[in-house]
């Protein structure tokens, strides 16, 4: 039986063996060569300049690569084709939309507006009324072939209008995310139908008209579906008649959208932009291709593919090249993995327009309340230097303590704000000596010797939990005694903010890049002033910057507004919120952005390089 | 019986809906549906949305009585008019959960069947070879596996079989020291495997390591890791091998009536490998599901009509020979495929998502391409359930190896694989038929981390973002889901006791 089975196996070995003999070298001896980049390569970010010091790439010759690159800026599914409905606005779907959607303007990588030249122009005729006169492109002209015109934007300032209502008197018309723009110019733009000149004139003056959305979707299109001409729609549009704009608004708040991975039908699917999109893999990916009938410069790659992935998995994708660009969650661990991968990826950072600030409560139960040298007092003892230091620096080794409230460094108005409104002596450093002062002063009630601060945040968020660590660190030797009582619903309705019951509340603001929006948070009784802070200075400059056209003069108001806040210490300033992103170092002009737009901003200019 | 079945359902229906209200109203406490709109700045757009969002998850009327009207909509799958809500985004939540069921079940069934097969097997070995060096070092690593954290074994997964293979397998190659080295540890884990005297432990280790060492060099000049090849050579022989396996192992290789379906069934196995082999270069699932059952067929009629009173044992083994044959068949085709499949995917494992976006191949380059980007999941999810299945194997076999009825069986002369497979096996099978159904459930819930890191949007992922967005309709679909199948899956271990257990039957 042994000799048996030894025999046996010796018997398979060799039957093995001759199998295996029998085989030869599989392939062609040549290694086949990898695929390379054809195509040429445009100029990279180095040589290339940025149109207006902060705009896109200059590359005038750019050809179209035969390729695709892969980018994710996080796992959240793309919402469709039409990002303007409150549904499917959000960052994640705008920077795919941003790529087949066109505009007159958009914001370069430190928040300047600059002209799209591309599209069009749009100048200034008269500051009172403030008036526009906008110039479409005649080579302008959606993917299908139609011409873009004034139509187009009687469509994207007509379906901007929250008070149409529908027939059952509750929902609007135009599902649009922003309403305002037809109580804003109520005549709309003015010109030929089919001609590519209007203007529109605005009843009010408004130094953000440039973020005015007045190209967005094909009027043709939703003339075609809505079964009526496009002179009919436009006149519907202009008379703003919720009747006959019934059918014409259902399909603009829902025909575009079916659902995650349906992509509207081909004769809908219309771009303006340099791509238009190809493929949408429900929960996985979103791809789109040059745009065949797009004017302007080319797109950079055939294929630009959108991957919907977690941020802690992004690192090893990218390093596995399944992502080429990516834009993570800025956490301390992602950087160490990030430079661990050494010259195989460019790590891009810098700050981004969303700013952290502690405010105060003036209401409620509050101990600030009334009391403007506390609120002095804990300012000082707030450790700037020492949270940047720790928490931001690693993460942005250019990050610095921000001063003002209402401009980033940067901007013009920043260096002046600095100079003539912030009291750099007072709050430069942590001055513990003249904190203690002010709280042993203070009428304000004390346990043991000592002034309770209760300071709240929406949890979980670990770097704010440091950040009140490091405050209770240094304001209890300065006589405080700081309670964190941050929750998950801190802010939410019904939480110590809406009843007004905190003291100190940190938080950050997303800067939008408007001109005119620091009136809704320190002016009396706006939604967004959280601390129910009311000062009649304050209140006639911010009015000032809503109404002037001037400049200088909204400059000089914002300059007195922020001098005002400073002297009753409505709230300090921190620190800019740093941006990682990072890409593959076979991939060119990847630039970094501080506005929400991220990373993707000039995404159509991407293109491969050799390594 | 029925009122056993029908009285565990209500209790179960009762439990199901106090969960549903707990987890409903944990979900609308557990934070602020509106943060992330709150600190945009003050766009008036953010204003718009925020209403859509109070809107859409109905924010202005009390938690209770959204949870009555989810309810609603919920009972009505009793009747087949589902309704489970809408999202923040106001996309239905069964058309999602439609989806993420299917990719998780889809990652889930895979890993449990390997699981199920590999920690039985090692399960009753261990309990087989009870305080052996294969006991102590399976044990070892069993409890290595258990106390390994998921996302940690899928972040080294990443690194070593995606990022390190995917580098090393464009100009793939060993060092002298990778072979000796990999020979030797290849040798010392077989040695410990196969066990036995000195002088057996050294014979396998040197044979084991030697084919090792030559190996490695001579698929790498075949240049097998980029073209691999098998040939019907090597079917033919490795059918062979199966055969006689099977053979030897049953009936011996004397009776005529066993040794000739199983042989006709090799002949077979060689004759469609190339008569199919045009059909199969091109096929799709129908075909290979015609397949399936064909070589389960074939040898069951061979097996019935030759076998005589060895029925069973003609059966077995013509069998195995057939479908070892269709495995190969596929194997085969799937390495003609491998090279046309690299010059498409250079990298062939991915770190992220349930298939590469935009791929376009053939069936057998799509089936690659799926197959590359389920494996790293599915062997992350089996790794945890192998190690502890084969733990309460071990554990039940050898309680059973202590009872009385076995030592019964052995005095009766019974083969000792017959003692084991049938007296010892089969009972030690009903506690795990348990926590096999139970983990199957926990396993469908549990993927939620596996999900994330892969990039999986399945039912872990539709849980998270819905808690993420304080969004109860996709999490009490998630809760709905695992709960019902918790209590489906209890019930059916009920039953399959039932089956393996004739002293339950009732």
């Amino acid at each position: 039986m042994r000799l048996k089975r030894i025999s046996l196996a010796v018997a398979a070995g060799a039957a093995a063996a001759l199998a295996l003999a029998s085989c030869s070298p599989g392939g062609n001896n040549t290694p086949s060569s990898s695929g390379s980049v054809s195509g040429s390569a445009s100029d990279s970010a180095a040589q290339a300049a940025q149109i207006d010091g902060s705009g896109k790439l200059d590359l005038k010759d750019i050809q179209t690569q035969d390729g695709e690159i892969k980018v994710s800026v996080g796992s959240t599914e793309f919402g469709g084709y039409n990002t303007l409905t409150p549904a499917t606005y959000d960052t994640y779907s705008s920077a795919i939309s941003a790529l087949y959607t066109t505009g007159f303007f958009y914001f370069g990588t430190d928040g300047k507006v600059i002209p799209n030249e591309t599209l069009g122009t749009a100048e200034v005729v008269s500051d009172s009324p403030l008036q526009v006169k906008y110039t479409i492109n005649p080579d302008a002209v959606w993917s299908d072939g139609t011409p873009i015109t004034v139509a187009d934007a009687v469509l994207a300032w007509g379906s901007q209008n929250a008070s149409l209502l529908g027939s059952d008197g509750k929902t609007p018309v135009f599902n649009n995310v922003s309403g305002d723009l037809v109580a804003l110019a109520p005549k709309g733009p003015e010109g030929d139908v089919n001609g590519k000149e209007f203007t529109l004139t605005y009843k009010e003056p408004n130094l953000d008209w440039k973020l005015q959305t007045l190209m967005a979707q094909p009027a043709h299109v939703v003339a075609k579906q809505a079964g009526m001409s496009v002179d009919d729609l436009v006149s519907a549009l202009r008379e703003q008649d919720a009747t006959k704009l019934a059918k014409a608004g259902a399909f603009w708040s829902t025909g575009w959208n079916k659902g995650a991975g349906q992509l509207p039908a081909d004769d809908l699917n219309v771009s303006s932009g340099p791509y238009i999109l190809d493929s949408w893999q429900k929960g996985q990916s979103v791809s789109l291709v040059p745009n065949p009938k797009y004017w302007g410069p080319k797109a950079g790659v055939s294929k630009l593919t959108f991957r919907f992935v977690d941020s802690g998995a992004m690192v090893q994708a990218l390093q596995n090249k399944d992502l080429d660009v990516m834009s993570p969650q800025p956490t301390l661990d992602t950087i160490k993995q990030l430079e661990a991968l050494g010259s195989a990826v460019k790590i891009i950072k810098g700050d981004t327009m969303t700013w952290e600030h502690v405010d105060f409560n003036f209401a409620g139960t509050s101990v600030f309340k009334d009391d403007a040298d506390l609120r002095k007092a804990f300012a000082m003892c707030i450790p700037r230097e020492q949270i940047v230091e720790q928490l931001i620096k690693p993460l942005n080794p250019d990050a610095k303590v921000l001063n003002s409230r209402v401009s980033f460094p940067g901007d013009d108005l920043y260096d002046r704000v600095v100079q003539e409104a912030y009291p750099a002596s007072t709050y430069d450093s942590v001055n513990l000596e003249e904190s203690k002062k002010l709280v042993d002063a203070s009428s304000a009630a004390k346990t043991n010797g000592k002034v309770t601060v209760r300071i709240g945040y929406n949890s979980p968020n670990p770097r704010r939990a440091n950040e009140v660590q490091l405050i209770k660190a240094s304001c209890d030797q300065a006589g405080f005694d700081v309670k964190d009582i941050s929750s998950e619903t801190f802010s939410a309705e019904g939480g110590p903010v809406t009843k007004n019951d905190y003291d100190a509340f940190l938080f950050a603001w997303a800067g939008s890049g408007q001109l005119t929006s620091d009136s809704n948070i320190y002016m009396t009784g706006q939604p967004q002033n959280f601390g129910k802070y009311s000062n009649a200075e304050v209140d006639k400059q911010l009015t000032i910057t809503k109404t002037t056209m001037d400049l200088t003069k909204h400059g000089d108001a914002l300059v007195a507004t922020e001098k005002q806040l400073w002297d009753d210490m409505f709230g300090i300033p921190i620190f800019q919120h740093p941006g990682i992103d990072a890409a593959g170092a076979d991939v060119t002009n990847v630039i970094h952005t501080q506005t929400q737009d991220g990373i993707t901003w000039n995404a159509e200019q991407w293109q491969r390089v050799a390594e | 019986m029925l009122s056993f079945i029908l009285r565990r359902l209500g209790i179960s229906a009762i439990v199901l809906l106090l969960a549903s209200v707990l987890v409903y109203f944990l979900t609308t406490i557990s934070g602020d549906p509106l943060a992330g709109m709150r600190e945009q700045a003050n766009d008036p757009k953010v204003a718009a949305q925020m209403q859509a969002r109070i809107v859409a998850l109905d924010l202005d009327t009390p938690w209770f009585i959204r949870y009555l009207k989810w309810l609603g909509g919920a009972a009505g799958c009793v009747w087949g008019q589902c309704n489970l809500g809408t999202d923040v985004n106001g996309n239905a939540v069964l058309d999602q959960l439609g989806s993420a069921a299917a990719s998780t079940l889809r990652l889930v069934l895979l890993s449990v069947v390997i699981a199920c097969i590999v920690g039985i097997l090692v399960g009753v070995l261990t309990a087989i070879r009870q305080y052996s060096d294969f006991d102590y070092i399976v044990t070892f690593i069993a409890f290595v596996l258990f106390s390994l954290p998921v996302f940690w074994v899928a972040v080294l997964l990443k690194e070593y079989a995606a990022i390190n293979y995917n580098n090393w397998i464009a100009n793939p190659s060993f060092t002298p020291a990778q072979v000796v080295l990999t020979a030797i540890i290849l040798g010392l884990i077989v040695m410990l495997f196969m066990g036995g005297s000195w002088k057996r432990r050294v014979l396998s280790f040197g044979v084991v390591a030697v084919v090792v060492g030559v190996a490695m060099p001579y698929f790498t000049w075949l240049r097998f890791w980029q073209y691999p090849q098998m040939g019907p050579a090597v079917i033919a022989v490795v059918v062979l091998a199966v055969g006689a396996f099977a053979l030897q192992t049953t009936v011996g290789f004397k009776e005529r009536r066993v040794w000739l379906p199983a042989l006709i069934s090799a002949a077979l196995v060689m004759v469609v490998y190339y008569a199919s082999w045009n059909l199969l270069s091109e096929p799709n699932w129908w075909i290979l599901i015609l397949g399936l059952v064909l070589a389960i067929a074939v040898p069951w009629l061979l097996g019935a009509w030759l076998g005589g009173r060895y029925r069973p044992q003609a059966i077995g083994a013509a069998a195995s020979v057939t479908l070892t044959g269709a495995f190969l068949t596929i194997v085969d085709h799937l390495f003609v495929t491998w090279p046309g499949f690299m010059a498409l995917k250079p990298r062939p494992i991915s770190t992220i998502g349930s298939n590469t976006p935009n791929f376009t191949g053939n069936f057998w380059e799509t089936f690659l391409d799926n197959g590359t980007q389920l494996l790293l999941p599915t062997v992350v999810l089996a790794v945890v359930s192998i190690a502890s299945y084969s733990r309460y194997t071990r554990a039940a076999m050898i309680d059973v190896q202590g009872q009385d009825y076995m030592r019964t069986a052995r005095s009766k002369g019974l083969p000792e694989r017959t003692v084991i497979l049938r007296h010892a096996f089969r009972n030690a099978l009903i506690p795990i038929v348990t926590i096999v159904a139970m983990d199957f459930a926990a396993v469908i819930g549990g993927a939620v981390i596996t999900e994330q890191v892969f990039g999986w949007k399945g039912m872990g992922e539709l849980f998270q973002t819905g808690l993420k967005n304080v969004d109860p309709a996709p999490v009490m679909a998630f809760v709905l889901v695992t709960g019902g199948v918790a209590v489906l899956f209890n019930l059916l271990s009920d039953v399959i006791y039932a089956l393996i257990d004739p002293r339950i039957r009732v």
